[in-house]
């Protein structure tokens, strides 16, 4: 579970780094995507915690070590929303590479910067 | 009451999305859901007592309206519905109007709920609606400007979601009740993903850019009441917590300070008014309990401020003063100008002097020299010459919606005094009018003259995200402390 948990926060830093450190707006784009599949694998390790069963009630088995519904619940809307997001950013990403066809994030900046 | 704040918080999305479908009526309909807002936010600041909605059982929804909730609502309703009236002769398409009221009823909803993950939603929908209004000219710099606030927001929101799941696994339970015994890195965690969307202090610097650039009536909504969104939970918090209240104090009394140290610098009047925004929402926090009517004072003004801004000739204080302004414009300029620095019979007054007895000992000094930055950057409005020959198109609008928007904020701003009768004891006279002469002072003998020009690059993106783990850490501190 600890080694878990690290590779799930090593992911989340390696996307927020890749944030960072890349020059391409695309390949940002990208690398915030990782992290967020980072938080996405922190929940499901958060719901797996108790057990890693389906939690599906079953008459025939009392005791059983399931795995907790909410996070899971929860983690879904978050997924939805930042694959939304994605979906904008990379339309957005489109209509600017017309004029920038590289996509360097620092010299967008400077054009649009007053 | 529960009905009505069911039926309340789901009519913007409803109506939203029926706006694009009835493009002829599109204004009336937006119109009608900031309304309601108008007169449920007025209900709920006279509410005695906050009450509770809980949807569905334990796992489920939470909602919580007060008093505090019902002056951001009140807010939120007044702005959206002087943008309404700003462009109701503007040949805007449905397509902004729909995303106006998704964002009016996104904003809604962060004010009255009461878990993290419908706070992450409802700001997450903020995030999206705010960002399609800013790029609705679709040129290539305000898609830029878009990209970049949503990418700032997104990145802090995933810092949020951390966060939240370890209130979660501490709790079982997403409610913000559960942060008392939540571990410490999640408060820091929370906290990154809630001062980035509220603009305030370092993490807040990519606010300038972002509302100096966009539209005019886009950058009222944004200043007014957006960034709000993400204070209001910051105060819950620290009422909630005791160990976080002063954190909440101390990072507004450092953004009152930051923002207006870069305002009275500032010689773009928009990226003034952004800079301001910062040092504001500072006050708000500065004092957790009470911040609501210094929210509610401060979305009218700066609303009239922005609206007035992208209509005076130029955007640069030099060049306005060289050509001057048409008095018309004047007057509403200087009434707001001395409502935001804090003067008798506006409602600016009142809300600084129930901030500032609600403050700290230690935060006395930094708020007051917050206040006198404010009088001082405002002045370069006041002092603007002005004559009422200015005629042509640069110098007046003849647009009976724009004059409605002014006259609807203006009017609120003498209306809402009385939320705070308490104010008006000569005692408390001295103080203000203290705090206004010295920033007129400071303003003529000094900070005219000078033309320092402090540099950008605190704002550009790669800083932006880096300063976020820099602010991160220094809060993995603070909590521990």
């Amino acid at each position: 579970m600890a080694f878990l948990e690290t590779c799930v926060f090593g992911v989340i830093f390696i996307g927020f780094f890749g944030i960072i450190f890349k020059k391409n707006l695309i390949m940002k784009i990208l690398a915030m995507d990782v992290m967020s599949t980072g938080v996405i694998a922190y929940y499901i390790l958060v719901a797996a915690r108790g057990g890693i069963f389906a939690p599906i009630v079953d008459d025939a088995q009392e005791t059983v070590a399931y795995a907790d519904p909410v996070p899971q619940a929860v983690i879904l809307t978050a997924i939805v929303i930042g694959f939304s997001i994605q979906a904008l950013m990379l339309v957005g990403v489109m209509k600017l590479s017309r004029d920038n066809p590289t996509l360097e994030t620092r010299e967008i900046e400077k054009i649009h910067t007053p | 009451m529960h009905d009505i704040t069911i039926i309340w918080i789901l009519l913007p999305f409803v109506i939203g999305f029926s706006i694009y479908l009835l493009p002829q009526i599109d204004r009336y309909l937006a119109l009608l859901v900031f309304s309601a807002s108008l007169g449920f936010g007025t209900v709920q600041i006279f509410q005695p007592e906050p009450y509770q909605l809980h949807l569905l059982d334990s796992f489920g929804v939470t909602l919580q309206v007060s008093g505090q909730s019902g002056y951001f609502i009140l807010t939120n309703a007044l702005v959206a519905i002087a943008i309404i009236l700003y462009c109701f002769n503007s040949p805007k398409s449905a397509f902004f109007f729909t995303q106006l009221t998704i964002l009016h009823g996104a904003v809604n909803a962060v004010f009255i709920c009461a878990d993290l993950m419908s706070l992450y939603v409802a700001l997450e929908a903020i995030g999206v609606s705010a960002f399609l209004l800013m790029i609705y000219q679709r040129t290539d710099r305000s898609i830029w400007v878009g990209l970049r606030y949503l990418f700032i927001s997104n990145t802090a929101m995933l810092f949020f979601l951390i966060g939240a799941v370890q209130v979660y696994q501490a709790n079982n339970s997403f409610a913000y009740a559960g942060l008392a015994n939540a571990p410490i890195e999640a408060i820091a965690l929370l906290f990154i993903g809630l001062l980035t969307k509220g603009g305030i202090f370092v993490s807040g610097l990519w606010l300038p850019l972002t509302h100096s650039e966009s539209e005019t009536p886009v950058s009222a909504m944004l200043s007014g009441v957006v960034v709000k969104a993400g204070i209001f939970p910051l105060m819950q918090f620290a009422l909630l917590v005791d160990s976080i209240n002063p954190i909440v104090r101390l990072f507004g009394m450092g953004t009152a300070l930051l923002g207006v140290s870069y305002a009275v610098f500032e010689k773009d009047s928009k990226r003034m008014l952004a800079f301001h925004t910062v040092s504001q929402l500072g006050f708000v926090l500065a004092a957790p309990a009470v911040g609501g009517f210094y929210a509610l004072s401060h979305g009218l003004v700066k609303s009239v401020l922005f609206l007035l801004a992208g209509n005076l000739p130029s955007r640069n204080f030099k060049e306005l003063k060289k050509t001057g302004i048409a008095t018309n414009l004047w007057i509403p300029l200087a009434i707001a100008s001395l409502s935001i620095s804090g003067m008798p019979l506006l409602a600016g007054y009142s809300a600084k002097v129930l901030i500032l007895k609600n403050i700290e000992s230690w935060q006395e000094i930094g708020m007051n020299l917050a206040a006198v930055g404010t009088a001082i950057s405002f002045s370069k409005f006041l002092f603007l010459p002005h004559s009422p020959e200015l005629k042509g198109k640069a110098f007046s609008t003849n647009n009976w919606g724009f004059w409605a928007a002014i006259a609807l904020l203006l009017g609120g701003l003498f209306i809402t005094n009385g939320f705070y009768l308490d104010a008006y004891k000569l005692s408390n006279f001295p103080k203000a009018l203290i705090t206004i002469a010295i920033g007129w002072g400071a303003y003529w003998l000094i900070f005219q003259k000078l033309s320092i020009k402090l540099p950008r690059v605190v704002e550009q993106f790669e800083h932006l995200v880096g300063a976020m783990s820099l602010v991160l850490t220094g809060l993995f501190w603070m909590v521990w402390a």
